[in-house]
């Protein structure tokens, strides 16, 4: 079964996880700095979310992201909660990224935060661990 | 199958020096200049140097050559430009491989596999692992890595993630408190003998196979690390490949890179992103012999008229060449999608490494028939180009390796249009 039962309910814990890292001035500022943007392309359920430094948009991404993951969301469920690591999900195709890989390089470790945060925002939301 | 991009020339090519894009007539022109450097490196000091290298004994190593190398930014093509690298990615490191190996496809090799040994870093995402190791490879002195998966029982079996859970690892990782304790032996490790730091693959005590491996950095300078004899190679011989053994290696948690169990995920990613740049050394031994060839068919009157008037070597010169220019371009595009994809393409990646390993041994076979006895006989340096094209066909992935892997990738459903 589906981590995630509702469009909706995924909707509103990734953006809401990305939300609260926007408001880290480090993380934002090095997006900025180093020109990142992120189109991340959800599925089971679909959505796409993209976040700049400038906030999260839903289903409204410009052609232009300097990077583009797609995973599905019980992958990124898995993911954010550290059951299941970048490297793992990358080899395994469970993660897959279109844009710079210097560009990945630089943004993987800006996301540290969000593992730390995602549990909390996902119990909140009613998402099974 | 991943979809053949067409246009994958024209797509984002954002390497770090610059944005400009990579076309099927042109590089880059951060990566024009790397070739341009590396070029006039490698025929103006490497090329005189290149029969000591090839008849040194097995055990000598030219630290000096390194050293003017490493000056050039030879080993750190990779490393993002923050932590002290040039950021080139994988493209330029290709292109920097081809000139070096055409001249000399074991000193390419030495900056290659400190390349794969620097990989597992940059692809963990640990920034504190890379904050710790990687501006240790910019100073003023030449740093090496090495990357050490081999061993006597397991090679292969963890490049094929079916055949993963038949590798029984021989060395061992056991937590002990804040330390993992190494013990085990690696063999033919490129730079086994010269590396600084190794990436070192072990299997946590208690679980055998590939679910249990780990890497780990490790200085091999620290206590128990022992360095084994230099294997006597056919060819290649400017890199020195021993074996490392490794003795109550006590190695700190925070150097184990991407988790307990991860080894085998960060070794299938290495190996497809290292696959484009060992495509290149192929390609440059092949390139290397084509232009000694060239040579010596313009030199070389028989029946009145230079060799490469003779109809018969004209076809077999267009060959050659056509075979080399198909092979570059095979690898620049892998390099490509390694720089622009991630995990990288097992399809592209393999595919070029197959085809220019099969045709390096091809264009120096047909070079060492093309110059008759001479081509057999050391003092022209023929026959040194068909014994490195037999090497590079075993490295990173054998044909019968890089075959699954590439049907394998016919086979899987792609997921459109990403």
């Amino acid at each position: 079964m589906s981590t995630y039962t509702t469009r909706e309910q995924a909707v509103a814990v990734f953006s809401h996880l990305f939300e609260i890292m926007l408001r880290d001035e480090t993380f934002t500022s090095t997006m900025r700095r180093d020109g990142l943007s992120v189109r991340f392309v959800h599925t089971a359920p679909e959505f796409e979310m993209y976040v700049d430094p400038d906030g999260v948009r839903i289903d409204d991404s410009p052609a232009t992201a300097a990077l583009a993951i797609k995973m599905s969301c019980d992958t990124a469920h898995a993911l954010w909660s550290g059951h299941l690591l970048m490297p793992v999900a990358v080899a395994m195709g469970r993660i897959r990224i279109k844009g710079s890989v210097a560009k990945v390089i630089e943004f993987a470790p800006l996301l540290q935060p969000a593992f730390d945060r995602y549990p909390a925002i996902a119990r909140e939301a009613g998402v099974a661990a | 199958m991943t979809a053949v991009d067409v246009h994958a020339f024209a797509d984002t090519s954002l390497t770090e020096p610059t944005l400009t894009e990579p076309t099927f007539t042109s590089l880059p022109a951060h990566a024009e200049e790397l070739r341009r450097l590396v070029r006039e490196f490698a025929q103006t000091r490497l090329r005189p140097a290149v029969r000591r290298l090839d008849e040194a004994d097995a055990a000598d190593f030219d630290w000096e050559l390194v050293t003017e190398a490493h000056q050039l930014g030879l080993t750190r093509l990779v490393i993002p430009r923050h932590l002290g690298g040039l950021g080139y990615g994988e493209l330029g490191v290709a292109v920097a491989l081809e000139e070096l190996a055409a001249v000399d496809a074991g000193f390419a090799l030495i900056f290659g596999a400190t390349m794969l040994g620097q990989a597992p870093l940059l692809l963990s995402g640990d920034a504190g692992v890379q904050a710790r190791f990687l501006p240790l490879f910019a100073g003023d002195d030449p740093v090496l890595a090495c990357n050490a998966i081999t061993e006597e029982r397991a090679g292969c079996d963890l490049l094929i993630p079916e055949a993963a859970e038949h590798a029984i690892g021989v060395t061992r990782a056991r937590r002990e408190g804040d330390h993992y304790v190494v013990d085990g032996a690696k063999m033919f490790i490129t730079n086994g003998k010269v590396a600084h730091y190794g990436t070192v693959f072990a299997n946590l005590e208690g679980h055998p196979g590939a679910s249990g491996l780990t890497c780990f950095v490790i200085p091999l300078d620290a206590p128990g690390v022992t360095r084994g004899a230099v294997a006597d190679k056919m060819g290649y011989r400017a890199c020195l490949g021993t074996e490392l053994q490794f003795d109550g290696v006590r190695v700190p948690a925070e150097n184990m890179i991407g988790g307990e169990g991860g080894g085998v995920f960060i070794n299938i990613a290495q190996m497809n992103m290292a696959r484009a740049a060992v495509a290149a050394i192929a390609t440059g031994v092949a390139r290397g012999a084509l232009d000694l060839a060239i040579a010596w068919c313009d030199e070389r009157v028989q029946g009145g008229k230079r060799l490469r008037e003779h109809q018969f070597t004209a076809r077999k010169l267009a060959e050659m060449a056509a075979k080399v220019e198909a092979s570059r371009l095979m690898y620049l595009r892998a390099a490509h999608l390694a720089d622009t994809r991630v995990p990288a393409p097992v399809f592209e990646t393999a595919t070029a490494k197959l085809f220019a390993d099969r045709i390096a041994i091809e264009v120096a076979e047909e070079g060492m028939s093309l110059m008759g006895a001479r081509g057999y006989v050391r003092d022209w340096g023929m026959e040194k180009y068909l014994r490195e094209a037999l090497g590079s066909r075993i490295y990173e992935g054998t044909p019968e390796v890089l075959a699954l892997a590439v049907t394998d990738a016919i086979y899987t459903e792609d997921d459109g249009d990403f």
